[in-house]
């Protein structure tokens, strides 16, 4: 597989503290990839390695197959980036704001407006920036990060101070670059929720360490509903369940059932009911990802 | 690249004022021999033959002062506009070398110190003018004591810049630039060695290129210290 990003033992010490340790990220092109953890985690120190802002103590990083150490210029030229609060200049517009970048990028003039446009900013082109509001001054960064088409868009919690409704034109404006403009977008947040409904891809970051990077789906399965049966005597009806060959655990007031599918819930109650057991509650629980997104990060912490 | 930054630097100084610093400081300086020449002309036209050596040397006890305490003022101004809402990580992000960074903010300053050492070159020229002093003007002082302080004063600028961008706080170069202009105005009580003394122009063997040729090469010196240690720090 193609990977854009591709890091190898990451590791960033801040004196004796490792920040960031032994990080594997890999993402393929064309994906959405959520970077999750909780605050402190290592996303934002992860996110300045990528960019070159800081040197790794040790490990690598390579973008689109280059090695950031020897290549910085040229794989720079392919990203845009929006690293945790944004950067800009009070007492410069909107526009002029865009323009000291643009500059430097080397791109064509109307590009300024087509990104004022996407990010709805277009309105107060001419307004000093001092005057914006958070949200304003985020979609300005985004705007600034998009100046040049790059072929990776590396966003540092972009949905920051934003309201429910930018968020939401935010997220479908993310969910619309990869089918576009066939752009690779990395996201970090600590708000599992947001990169559930963008990502394709997750990573999950816990005290420097990557503990989870699969698809979206294969972290959704760990959030399948489990059933938790209540009958009059439950020890009873686990053993006789297990005995039947189905898989069981015994909780303090109830039996929760492993099944996969619906069929295999109905044939567990049946055989429950054959077997002369009072069923008081059928009942259907729901791992939600933030459970499961808490347990893994605790863990972590734990252990 | 290096210009296409330049050019961005120039833009982002908009509105900053440092233009007008630029205005106010040869102005300042020339405006001062205008009080000392308003009041007391006469006696002043006594303490030597030669009257517009006497006027230039006059003007050149504060231009020292001046542009040290402009480029304290510039260097820590330029730091500060990215510093502010931290867009160092923004700028450096971009397809720019750190070195070309760095480059791009000393040749900014520079330009408008040396737009100053035009201007206070006009301003001298033009005020020596007024005053009667003869026909025999004398262009090459002039030119001597205008540009030759700017050329001297680069081993400072080189510090200033250095210091004024790793440091997270504006209050450190400021300080430092604090005790250089103390320096600069005491410049006749110091060894040559000193580089805040440079800007006078004067020095034991009296040739004034002397302290031109020291601040080219000792600025060249400073301003690669400053730039490998930018280059070598990481953002924050």
């Amino acid at each position: 597989m193609e990977y854009i990003v591709e890091t190898k033992h990451l590791t960033k010490k801040f004196g004796k503290e490792e920040a960031v340790s032994n990080l594997e990220m890999k993402i393929p092109k064309g994906e959405i990839y959520g970077f999750l953890g909780p605050n402190g985690a290592g996303k934002t120190t992860t996110i300045r390695m990528l960019l070159g802002l800081m040197r790794p103590t040790s490990g690598s990083v390579q973008l689109f197959g280059k090695d950031m150490k020897n290549n910085r210029i040229d794989i720079l030229k392919n990203i845009g980036s929006l690293v945790e609060n944004p950067s800009y200049y009070p007492h410069l517009t909107a526009k002029e704001n865009l323009e000291a970048s643009r500059k430097i990028l080397n791109v064509p003039k109307k590009r300024i407006d087509e990104v004022l446009q996407q990010v709805r900013l277009h309105g107060v082109a001419n307004k000093k920036v001092k005057g914006f509001s958070l949200g304003m001054k985020q979609r300005l960064g985004i705007a600034a990060a998009m100046l040049h088409q790059p072929e990776l868009l590396i966003l540092d919690e972009p949905t920051n101070g934003l309201d429910p409704s930018g968020i939401i034109e935010m997220r479908q404006l993310i969910q619309s670059l990869p089918e576009e403009y066939g752009m690779t977008v990395l996201i970090s947040s600590h708000l599992l929720s947001e990169i559930d409904q963008m990502a394709t891809r997750v990573g999950v970051v816990s005290k420097g360490k990557m503990i989870f990077q699969d698809s979206i789906e294969t972290m959704r399965k760990f959030a399948q509903a489990s059933i938790q049966v209540k009958v009059n005597d439950n020890e009873a009806a686990w053993r006789s369940l297990l005995a039947n060959g189905q898989k069981a655990d015994l909780e303090k007031e109830s039996v929760t059932l492993q099944a996969e599918d619906d069929g295999q819930v109905a044939a567990s109650i049946r055989y429950l009911v054959q077997q002369g057991f009072s069923i008081y509650r059928v009942q259907e629980e729901k791992r939600s990802l933030e459970n499961i997104f808490l347990e893994m990060t605790k863990e972590e912490q734990s252990g | 690249m290096i210009l296409s930054l330049v050019k961005a630097d120039f833009l982002k100084i908009k509105r900053k004022g440092m233009w007008l610093l630029c205005l106010i400081g040869p102005f300042g300086v020339v405006a001062l021999q205008m009080v000392n020449y308003g009041v007391r002309k006469d006696y002043l036209f006594e303490q030597m033959d030669d009257r517009w050596l006497y006027y230039i040397l006059n003007i050149n006890t504060f231009t020292p002062l001046a542009i040290v305490l402009g480029i304290v003022i510039l260097t820590s101004f330029m730091a500060s506009i990215e510093d502010e809402t931290n867009a160092w990580k923004q700028l450096v992000a971009l397809p720019v070398s750190k070195r070309a960074v760095y480059l791009s903010k000393f040749t900014v300053v520079s330009c408008i110190v040396f737009l100053s050492s035009v201007l206070l070159f006009l301003f001298m020229f033009g005020y020596g003018l007024t005053l009667g002093m003869g026909e025999d003007i004398p262009y090459l002082r002039l030119m001597e004591y205008s540009f030759l302080p700017f050329f001297a004063a680069l081993p400072v600028l080189g510090l200033q810049l250095w210091v004024a961008t790793v440091s997270k706080n504006q209050a450190i170069p400021v300080t430092l630039g604090v005790v250089g202009v103390i320096l600069a105005y005491s410049a006749s009580l110091l060894p040559d060695w000193v580089i805040w003394k440079w800007p006078s122009l004067s020095n034991e063997w009296g040739h004034s290129y002397i302290n031109a040729l020291l601040g080219i090469g000792f600025g060249v010196f400073v301003y690669l210290l400053g730039m490998i240690d930018f280059k070598r720090r990481d953002v924050k």
